[in-house]
């Protein structure tokens, strides 16, 4: 060998390096917000719904004999609602509600935004104007005004509810995943590729997808975030499921009537779950982001 | 600059009819389509009949609506089923009240977050920095109501410094003379803006700072309060139009929720109780209009970016 | 010491970020006499820049001064506090740092920008200020000074955004300038300008100047002593003409021997440094440079040799400081000798064509983006009818400033875009018009090593399936029979088969360039497009890269289309140049004789304005002035003649014809070529 070998004879050179998957999971576990995030987000979905299996409680029928009662009262630690139902039993099957529209609605929003926005990115030119002023003409329109109008057209179930949010929220995954895939088509090793003798599909399925993949799992969780505020504002607006369901947004919304007469824990509790689900999903979608970001993964 | 501006303004164009295309799909969506919108729930199927015929609902959809579109051309939006009057002049009450609103709300929001956002850039990695980090996360997993709830909680029943309720003048100086009870309606919309501002003007700032021309200026002589002002402020301000521009629909919704829950006279009340009361040609009026002026809000602050950024300016 | 107007002493500073501590400085001593001229060279991240930018106080974050002084004109720069700092930059000292565009505040008018300063020091109003920096600016050669105070930096050359930069520099007349790589990121004709520049501006303001770069060439002519540094020391100090004729330190003459200026015989090797630089996270024991140098000794693996002054042995007697523990003898020991012995055969060159351009042109339409259009025209003409046949087994050079069109002439012949008009043959098949599955088989044959090979990796890709790529797409052998040639792929271009299992942002950018060079050669093709692919690396390694290219054409009967703006590079390796301007090729033909007797008064400026790394050479020539026109819209006739020095009314008019005027082969597009006149004559 020539001397000019010499400098590719590096120590470590011998070690094999650890996977990409596993060193996104260790940068993602380093830090601390995103792990609070995960936690908490565990925590509440083990509340929601393995929570009513310890803490038995009616929430189909109501009884007034029973309603507003405080918190600490016997059988009831976080008091009852003005219609008499257990508040802790209505926080576990209010959440159920509000979680799994959330997580439904906001994974069909990004697969259906990921799916059209690849495709207007890699075709480009005019379908790309094309689809992408469509886009625009949607996102112009508020998203709560558009889903308050679907939602005071049709009176929504849980399905319905899941498609009318998620038929408003793929259009910013939509756009994201265009520019993403714009920048990626045009990337050095995709023209690499293309002078091997590769193709379209390879360029999609063997770089562009597993590139952009951290992109879409990363939008994916602040879609959720998004789709449970959603799920709120409707509800808080009186457009949502119909009683006796229930979700967090409704609870506070029916709580508001009796805040003049001081009765908070009709208020609090579906509150700060609100706001501690949608932190914890925007907190592990930061955390992601960092971990997928490869040029922190050099040490 | 010229070609920015025709090609800017002609995809707005575009984009709008794209948007009365939409609230049009939604027209036919309702129950018993645009007679049942205009007649009323009350209508009988033969009247029905005859107003379609009448009104050419009974032709193919792409004739109803170039119809559509000349009637929204006219100014034409409807009757409100409840409220006897045009949706036209209806919204004509409320807009304004609603851009003194939301205008209030990113005054408001601008004056405090680009500070922040300093302050955060200058102490990154501080106590302070982690704490205002910590509060924005929170500001926005907050909804609008919950928020709204707590200040009126707190500043309107257990300290009584401000009103529950917002203003219920008929005039703009009338809304603007109380206000105190602005104060409540005002802060609960901005409160969101300054935490996705701030975060904004952090990231913006950092990336400003690790520039090299700020190295340029500091070999010039120049005190880092002074780069700040003179260098870095100017350059990070300026995506700022862009970043309004995108943020309108969030505004605006805002405002919807806001007005609904303070009893604020504007177009987000009015929205919510047509929505309540099935009010559909006010509901969808409303909806093209706020269509329409996020449009043109957004056009304005693409323009104002291209005028504000000399690199695009420049470009004849 | 006294007579010193910047002293530095051991100087010491370290960068810490979150996961280490670099020692980037340990121990550095310099010294500067008001009006002298000192050049600081080294490879990247030997601590140059750094020490320029400690004397202003300017560390990047993280960094600070851990020991040493900094001793200016009285003051220990140091230790000073902020508002001392404050009061020397851009005062009494200037700085100019590399990218003119990124160090100019976009959003700031160039009036603004460069009156700063005075409004800062010297407290001139505003209307002072500004007619002062409308003098500084005329005095840096700005046309209409006052019209472009007016202008925003992006409407500006490179070149004058430099000049601006120096112009903000120079406003208060200080008495030191620093120069960090000031010309790096131009074009060699800018470059030479803007060299000029500054020795003109020093002559008259009589101020010091520090001049750090990595081009051994720019120093050679431009300064009074030079400092070589090493991993964060001082390796060599001396005055230019003994260090450039005599180098002490082993470091210094092995970077000397590396550069293909300096290459004794074009058929020889070019020497290496093998190795990397130590990382300086850790201290290292003994002499830094130790674990590179060739004749290191167990002595110098265990002590650190002190920096020794010595007289020079050569002329003028100055100060001659190294260290090293086993020191260049001028006497007996030449230069030559680190070279590495001659390859055993010579390269293989035949006289059949493998690639045939005929008339080939691209033109880029110019309403493609909102912002990407000038006024007045329709397209861009990037390549404007090229004509030129390669021979199967050589290297055919193309050199030419940026935007003459010679990377969009390889993504061309690659197959990465399609001409707009012309042929493009390979080996007589006109490839612009061969169907898919031709084209498949085809793209075997030719292939692209790339500038950046990093941006050419999937990031996400280990280097395994990186090289396996090509192989699975032509669908060449089974699994056994791709591992078997990845590692003997491996094995060629000199890295260690467990590469493999790592992913490309774990190897240096030489590293990065021998697997961009495997990964080319992984389908064995006959001809590759080499695009820059040495000009991102530092000196020792662009020499490994270059000798490797050059033992597997030789190997394998490789052909290469060679595109550099580094004419010393293309000389070393090419057999046949094309030289091209704005779209054209203007002159053609073997490289000793387009390099040895130009017949393009193109290629003579370019010639003229090349830096030797030979501080005793004479001045030749008139270097190159004024700028590269615009390629959308090219002047008439001869795109050169807004330039040329020689130029009359039918070059306005005609566009040259290539000719033959001297000897066959080696053509020329102009209608007045430079023909020597006789054996007596000199050329023009």
């Amino acid at each position: 060998m020539t001397a000019a070998a010499v400098e590719a004879t590096q120590p470590e050179a011998a070690v094999a390096t650890p996977s990409l998957a596993r060193r996104t999971l260790s940068v993602f576990a380093r830090n601390k917000l995103a792990l609070l995030g995960a936690v908490l987000l565990v925590g509440l979905i083990a509340f929601c719904f393995l929570g009513p299996l310890i803490h038995h409680t009616d929430q189909v029928h109501t009884d007034l004999s029973q309603a507003n009662l405080a918190p600490g009262s016997a059988g009831h630690p976080l008091g009852t609602t003005d219609l008499g139902y257990d508040m802790l039993g209505r926080l576990m099957y209010g959440g159920q509600t509000s979680l799994e529209v959330g997580l439904a609605a906001g994974l069909l929003a990004t697969l259906f935004g990921t799916v059209y926005g690849a495709v207007a990115g890699y075709f480009g030119g005019w379908v790309d104007a094309a689809m992408m002023r469509i886009t625009d003409a949607a996102l112009a329109i508020p998203a709560l005004f558009l889903l308050v109008v679907v939602a005071a057209i049709i009176t929504p179930s849980k399905p319905v509810l899941i498609l009318i949010i998620a038929s408003v929220a793929w259009l910013s995954p939509a756009r994201l995943i265009r520019g993403e895939a714009l920048a990626l088509r045009s990337r050095d090793y995709i023209h690499a590729m293309r002078l091997m003798g590769g193709g379209g599909s390879r360029a999609v399925f063997q770089h562009i997808v597993p590139n952009a993949i951290g992109t879409v799992i990363v939008n994916a969780t602040f879609q959720i975030a998004d789709a449970i505020l959603y799920v709120a504002y409707l509800s808080f607006l009186g457009l949502s499921i119909p009683p006796p369901a229930a979700d967090w947004g409704s609870m506070l919304s029916s709580g508001i009537t009796y805040t003049q007469v001081g009765y908070w824990w009709l208020i609090f509790p579906p509150g700060i779950a609100i706001v501690l689900v949608v932190a914890a999903f925007n907190f592990i979608g930061d955390g992601l982001r960092d971990a997928f970001d490869v040029r922190l993964q050099k040490n | 600059m010229t070609r920015f501006l025709i090609k800017r303004v002609g995809q707005a164009v575009i984009v709008l009819f794209l948007v009365s295309i939409i609230v049009f799909v939604l027209l036919h969506l309702l129950p018993g389509g645009p007679a049942r919108a205009i007649l009323g729930p009350t209508a009988t199927p033969d009247s029905i009949a005859h107003f379609n015929h009448q009104q050419g609902y009974d032709r193919s959809l792409p004739v109803q609506y170039v119809q559509y579109l000349g009637r929204l051309l006219t100014g034409d939006l409807g009757e409100s089923y409840k409220l006897n009057q045009s949706v036209t002049s209806l919204i004509g009450e409320r807009l304004p009240k609603t851009l003194v609103l939301t205008g209030l709300a990113i005054v408001l929001a601008a004056i405090l977050a680009i500070p922040l956002g300093i302050i955060q850039a200058v102490r990154r990695g501080k106590a302070a920095d982690y704490v205002l980090t910590g509060a924005a996360f929170l500001a926005y997993a907050t909804p609008v109501f919950f928020l709204g709830l707590i200040l009126i909680l707190v500043f309107s029943q257990q300290l009584q410094i401000f009103p529950a309720e917002a203003p219920q003048a008929d005039t703009i100086g009338g809304i603007l003379s109380e206000l105190p009870a602005l104060v409540l309606p005002v802060v609960t919309m901005a409160l969101g803006i300054i935490a996705a501002f701030s975060r904004y003007m952090r990231s913006a700032v950092l990336d400003n700072l690790s520039e090299e021309y700020v190295r340029t200026a500091r070999a010039k002589g120049q005190s880092e309060a002074r780069i700040m002002a003179r260098h870095v402020l100017r350059n990070a301000l300026i995506p700022l139009a862009t970043l309004l521009g995108l943020y309108l629909p969030t505004l605006i919704s805002g405002a919807l929720v806001v007005e609904s829950m303070f009893n604020y006279p504007g177009m987000g009340l009015l929205f919510w109780n047509s929505a309540q009361g099935s009010d559909f040609p006010v509901l969808l009026g409303v909806t093209l209009v706020v269509g329409v002026a996020t449009v043109i809000g957004s056009l304005i602050t693409d323009i104002a970016y291209a005028v504000l950024d000399p690199r695009i300016r420049s470009v004849s | 010491m006294t007579d010193k107007l910047l002293t530095i002493e051991d100087l010491h500073v370290e960068i810490a970020s979150r996961a280490r501590t670099v020692h980037a400085l340990d121990g550095v001593d310099l010294d500067l006499a008001p009006g002298e001229a000192l050049g600081i060279v080294g490879e990247s991240g030997c601590g140059k820049t750094m020490t320029a930018l400690s004397v202003l106080g300017l560390l990047p974050n993280g960094g600070r001064i851990t020991g040493g002084r900094v001793l200016f004109d009285g003051t220990d720069l140091a230790a000073a506090a902020q508002p001392v700092l404050r009061d020397v930059r851009g005062n009494t000292i200037g700085m100019v740092f590399q990218d003119p565009l990124t160090s100019l505040n976009p959003t700031m008018t160039i009036g603004a920008q460069v009156a700063e300063p005075l409004v800062l020091h010297t407290g001139a109003t505003k209307a002072e200020a500004w007619r002062k920096a409308e003098e500084t600016l005329r005095l840096v050669g700005m046309p209409q000074p006052g019209e472009r105070m007016k202008n925003y930096p992006h409407q500006l050359s490179g070149g004058m955004r430099q000049r601006v930069a120096i112009a903000m520099a120079l406003v208060c007349e200080p008495k030191l300038l620093i120069a960090d790589e000031p010309t790096t990121a131009l074009d060699v004709t800018t470059q030479h300008q803007i060299l000029e520049l500054i020795d003109e501006l020093r002559d008259r303001l009589g101020m010091a100047m520090i001049l750090v770069t990595h081009d051994l060439g720019v120093i050679a002519k431009r300064v009074d002593k030079v400092a070589v540094m090493y991993a964060g020391k001082v390796a060599e100090r001396a005055g230019v003409r003994p260090l450039f004729a005599a180098p002490r330190h082993r470091y210094t003459q092995a970077l000397f021997a590396a550069l293909p200026e300096r290459a004794a015989d074009e058929s020889q090797p070019l020497a290496t440094i093998p190795g990397l630089p130590p990382s300086l996270v850790v201290r290292p024991t003994g002499c830094r440079f130790a674990p590179r140098c060739a004749f290191a000794t167990d002595e110098c693996r265990a002590a650190e040799p002190e920096l020794t002054d010595a007289l020079d042995p050569g002329e003028g007697g100055g100060e001659h400081a190294f260290a090293c523990f086993h020191p260049v003898d001028p006497e007996t020991d030449p230069v030559a000798e680190v070279v590495p012995p001659a390859p055993e055969a010579a390269p293989v060159r035949t006289d059949e064509s493998l690639l045939t351009l005929r008339e080939v042109a691209k033109e880029y339409p110019l309403n493609s983006g909102p912002f990407a259009r000038r006024k007045g025209a329709a397209a861009v003409s990037a390549v404007a009818g090229v004509s030129l046949t390669v021979k199967r087994g050589e290297t055919f050079g193309i050199v030419g400033e940026s935007g003459c069109g010679k990377s969009t002439l390889g993504r061309m012949v690659v197959g990465l875009e399609a001409p707009t008009g012309g042929e493009i043959r390979f080996e007589g098949q006109d490839i612009t018009a061969l169907g898919r599955k031709e084209l498949r088989a085809h793209r075997r044959e030719v292939q692209l090593m790339f500038q950046d090979s990093y941006a050419s990796m999937d990031p996400r890709s280990r280097v395994g399936a990186i090289l396996r790529e090509p192989l699975v797409i032509q669908g060449i052998g089974d699994r056994a029979a791709q591992d078997a040639r990845i590692a003997e792929l491996l094995d060629e271009v000199g890295l260690p088969r467990g590469a493999v299992d790592r992913y490309p942002h774990e190897f240096s950018g030489g590293q990065r360039q021998r697997l961009g060079l495997a990964r080319a050669l992984a389908l064995s093709p006959a001809l590759v497009v080499a695009d820059e692919p040495v000009s991102a690396l530092d000196v020792s390694v662009q020499a490994q890269i270059l000798n490797l290219m050059r033992d597997l054409q030789r190997d394998k009967g490789l052909t290469y289309l060679f595109i550099s703006h580094d004419l010393a590079v293309v000389r070393y390796l090419a057999d046949t140049v094309g030289v091209m301007y704005l779209g054209k090729l203007v002159e053609t033909g073997p490289a000793e004789a387009v390099f040895g007797t130009p017949l393009h008064p193109y290629t003579r400026g370019l010639l003229d304005t090349v830096n030797e790394p030979d501080p005793t050479a004479e001045p030749t020539g008139t270097p190159l002035g004024g700028e590269t026109p615009s390629a959308a819209a090219p002047p008439s006739g001869c795109r050169f003649r807004t330039r040329c020095p020689i130029a009359q009314d039918i070059c306005a008019t005609t566009e040259p014809p290539p000719a033959e005027p001297t000897a066959a082969g080696h053509r020329v597009a102009c209608h007045f070529p430079l023909v020597p006149a006789g054996p007596g004559a000199a050329g023009a």
